[in-house]
């Protein structure tokens, strides 16, 4: 079965965060009341006509780009006609002969190491109103239709089927998430629909491409993954039993994880596309395009990269950093502030993304800025705290928002640096635990580390860890002798 | 003084010096309507208290401002109005309310003109008789039994019956211009993107064009100053530097260059059409221009490349007419059968023949063939009217090859298309053209003969054909 | 010979017996009659589809107020108030 290959290609509709609609001046307000961002362009009314929004060019442009892909100084628009009832005009206005963007690529990361999809095409679009349907057909036999989403600006991005494996169309999902919110051009959030992804996929045993089926509205990162592992396994299982993959849609069934034939309806789709009359082909400057160039941000591949060559830090570590560009900012400035970078993404990753999951609160609400941070780092560097007492001192501050320092003068938890009373506590545990020792002067040497947690129990962890293990060495010691 | 025979400019004046009130202007015109318009049905829509209300409202003023000032104007009904019905002569569109004003309305009602009305025409301007209004046919005032022309024919007939002063229509293979000449007044379509198209409720996108209907060369003129102009909210509009259409209105023409068309004596023209094409080169030789002969070879593929063109992006634009959001729905067992029911019932013969032809001309394995191809020939026709503009600065032709018929008359839809064989390649080209009026025939119905003039110049067209109609 | 019944169903209509003999001739005749472009060599002509120098003007992204219900419900009774309503697409 293994000789089989999986060849996989995405098309990703990416919604674009401009304020007003691709071709008309209506808000794109997620969640408003239903048909109340709506004017005679985006309902379809006879006699409107559409006009461009440059943000759209402008984010467009800017997603190209950071796809590496060629940006065309001249593309043009289209009309796709089909009959739908949220589709107002009867047709959908799109790029067609010539996109906005084309031929890029990104570098993924994958268990075999960096991997090129190639991305054949980035178009600019307009999207549809949105029906809403309560219960099924035998429930209720109408649609309800809000227009509000009715020309919501869209990119989409078509790839090459370069994607062999359902992690890597994971992957490349998750990386092209990152990568539109670090451009700002779109909130990424799938659920939201912002980010919608269709998945064609075939397997073969040799160099021609076999039947492919599309699956279609996956709504999440973990439906494709899984609407992939089920499509390749599918197909390979009816081309082990003789039969043939049939060029269908399909769906999957969120509760199964199987992918379903849509019903299919004999009804020929022709698109007729043709050029779209009320808008001549949209022209672009070097300039324009080259501004847009300079002005990209690095992106999640070439931060995590720097942040592994400039700061030290643990690749696994600088993966997740980079992720978000909140957390990666947050990081840079906590490092610029402390120069302790190593500690300021341990803490990051333990603690403070601890509390985050567990609150739900995003990196950039958070009282525990880079100047607390850094009189943190300090309270541990002169031995105030332990790195026992840190996690303690980082978490409350977390919750409380007080500063490091007012938690360690509350609670008391300033470090026992004290060898005389450190002593008195050694002298007791040994006391008490007359097994332990006994084992370790016979050369169990490794019972140390029992009667040291004990010493830091009864310090309630404030004893400075160094310190207790010297002063028990040498009491042992003193005992052997 | 009669009223309803001043001219835009004549009237504004009066009524600015006070020497009439608005209210008298509307009741002379009223008295027109109530004379004639059970004949000419030349409305669809049709609000004369409204408009005595606005004339009062328009007296009541101290600051007459407005080159319409007071004007009595009719708008075609596939013209958005503000809260008005807007039908575009079609049932599936009855009882539609407008919730906007298309830009050129905007600019008309800026100017003070009162709309007293939305006229007839031929459905979704598919039509050169106004014969195909889903609603009843209006009739030519020259000659009720003939028809008025189309598809802007009930525009023509009420401003030849003077049920107004002026109107608006559409130009998209030669609507403007084919009325204007039937009913025997003046017609102009703009160069493409001069005027905004916004309001306008597309039949082809690519092609159409609002222009004025008025009852001489200066009104035409007027008109336009208004209406054209760069707008915002039309792609297709083109920003070019405002001018005053009625500048050079009374220049001579002198050492102009105007070319006919050597095609021409390819196609069957009506002996008087003939004689009337001869006397105005008559006309501009005495006037000092000189008429020489030029070739636009393709002339003749015009017709089949306008009737694939125009039904492809018409089956489009009529495809939002499905029901849900305005107009006529005829619900059936599921979407599809609404579908089908409404658009079925809502449009009449001549508009489903289209949105057919145009679904057939773009559908898999027909684009190339069809559209496309018709699309290239349309390059090859542009640019012979670009070359015969390097030798002249104006063409002259009629504007039909024969004079109106009668109602009923046309019976295949072949028949029909070639009515607009001279407007047609104006449109293509996307140039300026104007219709004025040229004698009648034996039958005494008039004859209109049409100038070309070169993109964006309608100051020169407007220049020659003023010419014409005062020095002949 | 056009298959009238996959252009229908494009266009979302239904000719009624009696119209759809005479539109389908009408049809073939008119389309025959574009065969008369055949004749024209377009070879390396590019199509028109635009005006000379066309080309697009670009809107700033700036919100502006839309139409408000009541235009809405001049033309169509809203569904709870809010909501255009049509009957659902078969087997959906």
């Amino acid at each position: 079965m293994s000789e089989y290959k999986p060849t996989i290609g995405l098309e990703i509709h990416v919604q674009l965060a401009t304020k007003t609609k691709i071709f008309c001046s209506c808000s794109t307000e997620f969640g408003d009341e239903p048909n109340t961002n709506v004017c005679p362009v985006c309902l379809g009314l006879p006699g409107a006509l559409p006009v461009l929004n440059e943000k759209v060019v402008e984010y467009a442009v800017r997603l190209g780009s950071a796809l590496n892909m060629t940006i065309n100084k001249v593309s043009t628009f289209y009309r796709k006609n089909y009959f739908y009832p949220d589709l107002p005009k009867g047709y959908q206005i799109t790029q067609y002969a010539i996109p906005i963007a084309s031929e890029g690529f990104l570098e993924i990361k994958t268990k075999k190491g960096k991997r090129k999809i190639r991305i054949q095409r980035g178009h600019i679009e307009e999207d549809a109103g949105k029906s809403i349907h309560t219960g099924d057909i035998t429930e209720s036999q109408y649609s309800y239709i809000d227009f509000n989403r009715s020309g919501v600006p869209l990119m989409e991005i078509v790839t090459y089927p370069d994607i062999e494996t359902a992690e890597e169309a994971y992957e490349f999902l998750v990386l092209l998430r990152k990568t539109v919110r670090y451009l700002g051009v779109s909130s990424g959030d799938m659920e939201k629909g912002a980010l919608r992804c269709d998945v064609n996929v075939s397997v073969s045993k040799n160099d021609k491409i076999g039947t492919k089926v599309e699956i279609k509205n996956l709504n999440s990162f973990k439906s494709v993954r899984r609407a992939v592992e089920y499509e390749v396994k599918r197909q390979i299982d009816v081309l082990e039993n003789g039969g043939s993959v049939v060029q269908e849609t399909r769906h999957l069934n969120e509760k199964t994880g199987e992918t379903v034939a849509m019903r299919t309806k004999e009804e020929l789709n022709d698109y007729r596309y043709f050029p779209e009359p009320d808008l001549p082909p949209l022209i672009l400057t070097d300039e324009f395009i080259e501004k847009i160039k300079k002005e990209l941000p690095e992106l999640p591949l070439q931060k995590e990269e720097r942040f592994i060559k400039e700061y030290g830090i643990k690749e696994d570590y600088a993966h997740d950093i980079a992720s978000s560009i909140e957390l990666a900012n947050y990081f840079e400035a906590v490092c610029r502030a402390t120069k302790k970078p190593k500690e300021v993404a341990n803490f990051l990753m333990t603690n403070i993304m601890k509390y985050l999951n567990k609150t739900g609160k995003q990196i950039t609400e958070i009282s525990f800025n880079e100047k607390k941070f850094a009189e943190f780092l300090s309270l541990i560097d002169n031995g105030t705290i332990s790195k026992n007492i840190a996690k303690e001192v980082i978490d409350q501050s977390l919750e409380t928002g007080k500063s490091p320092k007012e938690i360690v003068k509350e609670r008391g938890l300033v470090q026992i640096t004290d060898e005389d009373a450190i002593k008195e506590i050694v002298l007791e545990v040994l006391k008490e635990n007359p097994k332990p020792v006994s084992q370790y002067l016979s050369g169990k040497t490794q019972t140390i580390g029992f009667l040291i947690g004990q010493v830091m129990k009864k310090t309630k962890g404030k004893a400075n860890p160094q310190i207790v293990n010297k002063l028990l060495r040498n009491a042992l010691m003193k005992m052997k002798k | 003084m009669d009223i309803t025979e001043l001219s835009i400019s004549q009237l504004v004046k009066n009524i600015k010096s006070g020497e009439i009130s608005v209210k008298e202007v509307m009741k002379s015109y009223i008295e027109n309507i109530n004379k004639k318009e059970s004949k000419i049905k030349a409305f669809i829509h049709l609000d004369i208290d409204n408009a005595l209300k606005k004339a009062e409202e328009l007296d009541r003023m101290r600051e007459k401002n407005g080159v319409l000032f007071g004007v009595p104007f009719a708008v075609k009904d596939n013209i958005n109005v503000l809260n008005t019905e807007t039908t575009a002569g079609s049932k599936i569109l009855k009882g539609y309310i407008s919730p906007y004003d298309a830009t050129a309305v905007e600019k008309v009602k800026k100017e003070n003109a009162i709309i007293i009305g939305k006229t007839n025409m031929d459905e979704f301007a598919m039509g050169s008789s106004t014969e195909n209004s889903a609603f009843f046919p209006t009739h030519n005032p020259v000659n009720v039994e003939y028809v008025p022309g189309g598809s802007s024919g009930g525009s023509a007939a009420a401003v030849k019956s003077k049920e107004v002063l002026a109107a608006l229509g559409s130009d998209t293979g030669g609507s403007v211009r084919e009325p204007a000449s039937f009913c025997g007044i003046v017609g102009l379509k703009p160069t493409y993107g001069l005027v905004s198209r916004y309001g306008l409720i597309a039949f082809s996108s690519s092609l159409d064009q609002i222009g004025p209907l008025a009852r001489n060369v200066e009104d035409a003129a007027v008109l336009l100053n208004v209406i054209a102009g760069f707008d915002s909210r039309d792609e297709t509009s083109v920003n070019i530097e405002k001018k005053d259409y009625t500048a050079l209105l009374g220049k001579e023409i002198k050492g102009k260059k105007i070319g006919i068309i050597k095609e021409i004596t390819d196609f069957d023209l009506q002996q008087e059409i003939k004689s009337a094409l001869n006397k105005t080169v008559d006309t501009l030789n005495k006037l000092q221009a000189e008429v020489i002969e030029v070739s636009i070879p393709h002339l003749k593929y015009a017709l089949p490349v306008y009737y694939i063109i125009a039904p492809s992006e018409a089956s489009a634009n009529l495809a939002r007419f499905d029901g849900v959001r305005y107009g006529l729905i005829r619900e059936g067992n599921n979407l599809k059968e609404t579908y089908q029911l409404t658009r079925t019932e809502g449009f009449g013969e001549e508009v489903k023949r289209r949105i057919l032809i145009g679904t057939f001309a773009l559908s898999s394995g027909y684009y190339d063939a069809y559209y496309l191809k018709a699309s290239k020939v349309r390059r090859i026709i542009a640019n012979e009217f670009e070359n015969a503009f390097k030798k002249v600065d104006a063409l002259l032709l009629p504007t039909t090859a024969t004079t109106a018929f009668k109602i009923g008359e046309k019976k295949s839809p072949l028949e029909m298309y070639a009515t607009d064989i001279f407007t047609i390649p104006v449109n293509l080209a996307g140039l300026p053209a104007i219709s004025i009026p040229s004698g009648n025939d034996k039958k005494g119905l008039p004859i209109g003969m049409q100038l070309i003039g070169k993109w964006f110049k309608e100051e020169e067209l407007l220049q020659i054909a003023y010419s014409i109609e005062n020095g002949g | 010979m056009i298959d009238i019944e996959k252009i229908e169903h494009l266009a979302a209509l239904e000719l009624k017996e009696g119209e759809k003999e005479k539109i389908q001739k009408d049809i073939e005749e008119i389309i025959h009659y574009f065969e008369i472009l055949k004749e024209v060599d377009t070879n390396g002509i590019e199509p028109y589809i635009y005006m000379k120098g066309a080309h697009l003007f670009l809107r700033k992204d700036q919100v502006k107020k839309g139409l408000d219900r009541e235009d809405l419900k001049k033309n169509r009774i809203l569904s709870q108030n809010k909501f255009y309503k049509v009957k659902r697409i078969m087997g959906e």
